[in-house]
Order: structure tokens, then C-alpha cells, then sequence
């Protein structure tokens, strides 16, 4: 039982039987607990059970991929509906405004007395409005300040 | 003795089942697990001494087979891997147990396979006796002997196993079995 020359060999070991009592008591319970059988039953359950784990973590692992893609497509979707329009778009940061427009002052008209020598009366002449073009007066103020540029220009922008 | 060796024709098999498997084929799997069942549920039984703890043994070596198929080279490499996986699986249910300090309920024990009822009673005192002497020896020793006497494998195949020399498990094992020889000695004169 405790003796050194232990045989790795089948042969030796069985010649090793024939004269250790201890060897052969030990070889009787190691057999014997060899010879211990587990109903087919238990394999099976073990098989199950294994193959059932590995399907539910299959099943998992597919949740966990279409969870984190329904996630994605959440966070684009919240993204493009509310994130993007009120960030400012680069055209508009560069587009002028309109230069404000210019009320030009409509020339009023003129009204004049006119004498008729034949009637002897003079009356009320209103003088057509002269349709000209308003100007605008640009006024340009100098290191000077008894010097002042006006420039006149008119809607096309030509100066007078 | 236990040789991992396959023979042509079955290595052939295997690596084809292998292949399959590390595809994610299930019924290759399936059939990966009944070339092994034997050697994972009966080393885990040995060492455990408990049917229930076994299979949950089982279970979990067979689990991270299956999340090491793609480490795993050749068809001739699963079965020491299996052994080396399934020894270190019921050393940490063994510490595990140790630490609840209880039993967990054990389930349909194994059955003697002799004919004669009074020859399987016989057997299966035996290795009731044997369980209950295995129970009491470190998990290192435990492992050798189990390994080596039960298993059958080879003191080189156990060294290989367990990550030790030859004459370290040569060691183990004679330690081991003088331990065994005087719990069943002590038991027996105690019965009688």
C-alpha cells in the first residue's frame, strides 16, 4: 500500500499484486469504486442542462445585440429630431440681413397762383408733382471739423 | 491505463465534431459531451463524493469547454483540458462547501454494476468506504489518487494534469493511499 515501487506497468503492477496484501486490499476499493456506475439518467440531465445554459445565453447575447441597436437607433432618432434643428446652420451664421430699406419723402406738390390777364382773376394752380428720383445725402466727417463731405446719390446709387 | 490517444478513425470523427462545434453546432456539441460525460461526471463524483455536486460539476466544466472550443487546437487536446477543468472545478466547490460548512442534500447515489445483489452490495460498501476515506485527504492528494487509481491514467498523464512532476504525484499518491489504508483500517475495526 505505501510501498515505493508502485509499477506504472500493468504487468509489474499485477506482478506487484501477487505479493503486497496491502496493494491488493487498495486495488479491491479502488476497483470497486470503479465498478460504481451512474445511472444513464444523470448523463443526460448534465447534457441538458449544459445545452439549456447555452441557449439561454445565445438567446441573451441576441437581446443584448437588438437592445443595443434599438438604443442606437433611439439616440439618432432623438438626434435628428431635436438636437439638429436648433443647433444654427453654418449658412445662416454667414448670410447678411437685408440692408434696412429707405423711406424716401415724396416730394410734395406745389401750389402757385396764377393771374389770367383775360379774366382778370388769378387762381389756384397746383403744378404737377415732378416725379424725381429721392436722393440720399451721405455725410462724410473729416479730421476737420469745418470740413464736411456731402454726397449725394440717388437710388441707383450714382452720385450727382 | 487511460491513453488520450484516439485511434485514426475516431480522431478523425472528433475533429470533425470539433470543427462543427466550434461553429456553434449544438448537436456536435451534444455529441462532444457524450465522448466525455464518463470521464468529467466520474472524476467530479470521485472527487466530491456527491452525485448532485458532480453534475453541477459537470455542468460547469462542459459550459467552459464549450467558451474554450476556439483555444482549443486539436481534438486529442480535450480531453486532458477536460480532466485539468474539471479538477479545478470541484476544488473550488470543495473550498466552497468547506466555507458553508454544510451538506447539501445528496441525490440518487451510483449503483454497484455487478449482477450478484449481494456481490453490488458489497462493491458498493466498498466504495462508500473509499468516498468517505477520499473525503479526508487534501485536494491535491485526493486529485492524484483519483486521477491515477480510479481514472486509470498514467503518472505522467496526472503530472501533466495537476501541473506537477512525476515524482511529485508519485509522492501524492503514496502519502494518499497510506492515509486511505488507515481510514478504512480504523473504520473497519470500529465496525466489527
Amino acid at each position: 500500500m505505501n510501498c515505493s515501487d508502485w509499477a506504472q506497468d500493468s504487468a509489474e503492477f499485477a506482478e506487484h499484486l501477487k505479493v503486497c496484501e496491502h496493494c491488493r486490499e487498495f486495488e479491491r476499493n479502488a476497483a470497486a469504486m470503479r465498478e460504481l456506475t451512474v445511472a444513464p439518467a444523470a448523463f443526460a440531465a448534465v447534457r441538458q442542462r449544459v445545452l439549456s445554459e447555452i441557449q439561454a445565453r445565445k438567446r441573451q447575447a441576441v437581446w443584448w445585440t437588438w437592445s443595443a441597436v434599438a438604443a442606437a437607433a433611439c439616440i439618432a432618432m432623438i438626434w435628428v429630431s431635436y438636437v439638429l434643428p436648433s443647433a444654427p446652420r453654418p449658412e445662416a451664421l454667414v448670410a447678411k440681413k437685408d440692408p434696412p430699406k429707405i423711406e424716401w419723402p415724396l416730394a410734395k406738390p406745389v401750389v402757385r397762383r396764377v393771374h389770367h390777364k383775360s379774366s382778370g382773376r388769378s387762381l389756384a394752380q397746383t403744378a404737377p408733382v415732378r416725379k424725381t428720383e429721392p436722393l440720399a445725402v451721405v455725410k462724410m466727417l473729416t479730421d476737420d471739423p469745418n470740413v464736411i463731405i456731402i454726397w449725394l446719390v440717388d437710388q441707383k446709387g450714382d452720385s450727382l | 491505463m487511460a491513453d488520450f490517444r484516439l485511434k485514426a478513425e475516431d480522431a478523425g470523427q472528433s475533429a470533425g465534431l470539433l470543427d462543427r462545434a466550434k461553429t456553434g453546432d449544438l448537436d456536435a456539441f451534444d455529441q462532444l459531451m457524450r465522448a466525455n460525460e464518463k470521464q468529467v461526471l466520474g472524476t467530479a463524483l470521485r472527487l466530491l463524493g456527491n452525485l448532485a455536486d458532480a453534475q453541477d460539476a459537470a455542468q460547469e466544466a462542459f459550459l467552459r469547454l464549450y467558451k474554450s472550443l476556439n483555444r482549443l487546437p486539436d481534438v486529442q487536446e480535450i480531453k486532458p483540458w477536460l480532466y485539468r477543468v474539471t479538477v479545478n472545478v470541484c476544488n473550488d466547490m470543495h473550498r466552497a462547501r468547506r466555507r458553508r460548512r454544510w451538506e447539501p442534500l445528496s441525490g440518487p447515489e451510483p449503483v454497484s454494476s455487478q449482477p450478484d445483489p449481494e456481490l453490488a452490495w458489497a462493491h458498493q460498501e466498498r466504495g462508500r468506504l473509499v468516498e468517505m476515506a477520499l473525503k479526508t485527504l487534501p485536494e491535491k492528494e485526493r486529485a492524484a489518487v483519483v486521477l491515477r487509481d480510479m481514472q486509470g491514467l498514467s503518472t505522467r498523464e496526472v503530472a501533466g494534469i495537476l501541473g506537477s512532476s512525476e515524482v511529485t504525484v508519485r509522492s501524492q499518491i503514496s502519502v494518499a493511499r497510506g492515509k486511505l489504508k488507515k481510514f478504512t483500517d480504523r473504520y473497519l475495526r470500529k465496525r466489527l
